[in-house]
């Protein structure tokens, strides 16, 4: 099913990149800590003291593919049969990007950035895109009328649509015709204690954790080494950041 | 034609005088029926299509059985919203089996005579047994999972999971359309 996941092409996504910067930060290897797992009373609603987020190292000779692989595993996704190639669900894409005036070029993976402010919440007609206490940014199906208004919002084209009658979804990603869908950071993986699938397989080179919490790894590498936010200008503060873009 | 009704429960406690408490929709439509039942040579209570409405583990469900009936769509909505909007997994009073449509479907998903789970499309999937029956519309599996993932895989926090399935056995009881036209008709929602 990978094979639908198309790679997307220079043109339509560089607009996100305005410049390039190789700032060339390394991460300590094997950094795949989640120390707040499990600390959660799951029987309380999630509360805003924890904020998650992802720091992406672009530097690390990852293939960013196996996310993606691991994304459509993880959430059921591939599975609609009459819908074109550019219709089709992705909820991570692998984004090539190249300076032409140096010839620099890199990879990265991106899915929705779980912004604090996000427009797509925003603009919701009916309080479908929502975002969790934790920051975790979702869509419910249950109130979604797939208006599509979200998507035309979002300014890191996060979001798909689902165009066809789905059967054999995954029983922890309900996911179906009319409504539109997105990342949601492995929300049913992270509220049982686990990484989201793209950081378990990503070698290390993504980092998941509680922004709000100092002590936790991803707080100390960004504070050690700073990240990126794309079209950090929009002042949306996406909890997923970047190194070495 | 005449509308033949006779649904066939499995659930013994409806023979202890619960019936007042069936679903709205279910009782509402046996009084349409009854209205439109119309063959006077044929006793009523031996018309119609029955229902097997299927048991499934034996063990307890989250609610009494007369309970669940009227409240199950209440609970589900409620359910949706504390999990999917607010983060809660598991209800608080320790009781982990809750209102999630996944946990239903683990206990009374159906198997066919080929030992494969029935589909939503199957009049003899559990959730559609009765609702097509009262002709009501189930959206839940345009998204939702209408079989379990794998016969292990049950809910992370269920209370069935030690559960031996293999000792369920069905069993029936015929409720009569002159039944269900006593059935008063009570509407609760959590809409406010
Ligand atoms: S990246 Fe897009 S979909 Fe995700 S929170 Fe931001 S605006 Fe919404
Ligand atoms: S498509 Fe759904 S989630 Fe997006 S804005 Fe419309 S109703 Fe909201």
């Amino acid at each position: 099913m990978t094979s639908k996941i198309e790679k997307e092409d220079l043109s339509r996504r560089n607009f996100v990149f305005g410049s390039i910067a190789a700032a060339g930060l390394t991460v300590a290897p094997g950094v795949m800590l989640y120390q707040t797992a499990n600390a959660r009373d799951l029987s309380k609603p999630v509360s805003s003291k924890v904020r998650w987020g992802m720091l992406i190292d672009t530097t690390k000779d990852v293939d960013w593919n196996k996310c993606v692989e691991a994304c459509v595993k993880e959430h059921g996704l591939g599975n609609e049969e009459h819908s074109r190639a550019d219709q089709r669900t992705q909820y991570i894409r692998v984004v090539d990007v190249k300076n032409k005036t140096t010839g620099y070029s890199m990879s990265l993976p991106v899915m929705c950035q779980h912004c604090e402010k996000p427009p797509c919440v925003d603009v919701c007609p009916t309080g479908a895109s929502m975002k969790r206490e934790d920051g975790i940014v979702l869509v419910d199906r249950h109130r979604c009328i797939g208006c599509r208004y979200c998507m035309m919002a979002c300014p890191y084209k996060a979001r798909s649509f689902v165009h066809e009658t789905l059967t054999d979804q995954k029983t922890t990603t309900p996911r179906g015709k009319g409504c539109v869908e997105s990342c949601n950071m492995c929300v049913n993986r992270v509220d049982n204690g686990q990484l989201p699938a793209c950081v378990e397989v990503s070698e290390g080179a993504i980092v998941f954790g509680d922004l709000n919490d100092p002590e936790s790894d991803i707080s100390r590498l960004l504070a050690k080494h700073g990240g990126k936010q794309i079209r950090a200008d929009l002042k949306l503060n996406p909890g997923v950041q970047y190194q070495g873009i | 034609m005449w509308l033949q009704l006779n649904i066939n429960f499995s659930f013994s406690s409806l023979l202890k005088g619960s019936l007042q408490k069936l679903p709205l929709s279910v009782a509402g439509l046996a009084l349409m029926a009854s209205f439109t039942t119309v063959n006077a040579e044929v006793e009523q209570d031996e018309l119609g299509p029955r229902i097997e409405i299927p048991e499934s583990s034996g063990k307890s469900c989250v609610l009494p059985e007369d309970e669940i009936r009227r409240k199950h769509p209440d609970m589900l909505k409620h359910d949706r919203i504390l999990t999917l909007r607010e983060g809660v997994r598991a209800k608080a009073d320790g009781n982990n089996l809750d209102g999630s449509l996944k946990q239903c479907i683990n206990c009374h998903a159906i198997k066919d005579d080929n030992d494969q789970y029935v589909r939503i499309d199957n009049d003899k999937h559990f959730c559609v047994s009765c609702h097509k029956y009262a002709a009501v519309t189930i959206d839940c599996f345009q998204c939702h999972r209408d079989i379990p993932e794998g016969s292990s895989n049950f809910h992370a926090l269920s209370g069935h999971k030690n559960t031996d399935f293999s000792s369920v056995t069905p069993g029936s009881y015929g409720l009569t359309v002159k039944d269900m036209a006593n059935i008063a008709p009570e509407v609760s929602s959590d809409d406010k």
